[in-house]
C-alpha cells in the first residue's frame, strides 16, 4: 500500500471536470485508490465520491493506492494534480 | 466490443438537452449511446410514445435501454412506463439530475439492472444541504 499527501494547487480545486479527469485517468488501474480529506475517505474512481470531497484550492489530501499496480496508479494521480489537471492555473 | 446499455433521457422541455450539455462539459466524451426526448407542453402522449419507442429500439444494442425521466408521475415518466408493453427492454429511473447522469456515464460497463441501481444511488447521493 502506498500513501502520499498532496495539496490541491489548481484554482478551481477538485471541481466537476477535474474530478472527471481524475476518475477517467484511474479507471484502468486494478489498485483500489482512495482520497481522504477532512476525515472523509472516498473511492477515487467514483466521480460522485471525488466531487463530494468539495476540495478547493489549498486543500490537503491524502492519497492511498493499494493493489498490484499501485505505484503506477499513484504516479498517474500525482502527475494530474501537479499538472493542475491541465487547466493552466 | 462488449455490448452496452443505451440511455434515453425523457424529460420536460429544455431539461434533457441541458443535462447532456453539462455532462459533456464535465466528461468530454460520453461513453454510452445517448438520446434525448424533451416533451413539449400540450404534445400528444401517443406521438411521444411512438417517438420514444423508435429511439429506444435504435439505442438498444442488445443490453437494453436505461430511461431517465425528470419527474415521477409526470407525462414523460408515464410514457416511459408504457415502453415495456411495446417490447422495449428497459428500466426507468425517475428524478433525473446531473449527479445521476454523471454517475451513469461513469459506469458504462454495467448491465442494465445494475446501472439502474447506480443511477438511483447517484441521484440520491448527489443532494446535500450546505457543506457536506
Amino acid at each position: 500500500m502506498l500513501e502520499r499527501d498532496i495539496t490541491v494547487s489548481n484554482r478551481l480545486g477538485l471541481h466537476a471536470r477535474a474530478s472527471a479527469k481524475l476518475v477517467q485517468a484511474l479507471q484502468g488501474f486494478q489498485a483500489n485508490i482512495f482520497i481522504t480529506y477532512r476525515g472523509k475517505e472516498v473511492n477515487a474512481k467514483s466521480i460522485m465520491g471525488v466531487m463530494m470531497l468539495a476540495a478547493g484550492l489549498g486543500a490537503q489530501l491524502r492519497l492511498r493506492a493499494d493493489g498490484p499496480d499501485e505505484e503506477a496508479a499513484m504516479a498517474a494521480m500525482v502527475d494530474l494534480f501537479e499538472r493542475k489537471f491541465d487547466e493552466g492555473q | 466490443m462488449t455490448m452496452s446499455v443505451g440511455v434515453l433521457l425523457l424529460t420536460h422541455e429544455a431539461m434533457g438537452g441541458a443535462l447532456i450539455t453539462a455532462a459533456r462539459h464535465v466528461l468530454g466524451k460520453l461513453p454510452l449511446p445517448l438520446d434525448v426526448i424533451e416533451v413539449e407542453p400540450g404534445s400528444d402522449p401517443d406521438t411521444t410514445l411512438r417517438d420514444a419507442t423508435q429511439r429506444a429500439r435504435s439505442l438498444d444494442g442488445g443490453d437494453g435501454v436505461l430511461v431517465l425521466t425528470d419527474l415521477y408521475g409526470a407525462t414523460p415518466c408515464n410514457v416511459a412506463q408504457r415502453l415495456p408493453g411495446l417490447g422495449v427492454h428497459m428500466h426507468c429511473v425517475s428524478g433525473l439530475n446531473l449527479p445521476m447522469l454523471l454517475r451513469v456515464l461513469n459506469y458504462p460497463e454495467q448491465k442494465l439492472d445494475q446501472l439502474a441501481q447506480t443511477a438511483a444511488s447517484g441521484g440520491r447521493g448527489g443532494i446535500f444541504v450546505d457543506h457536506a
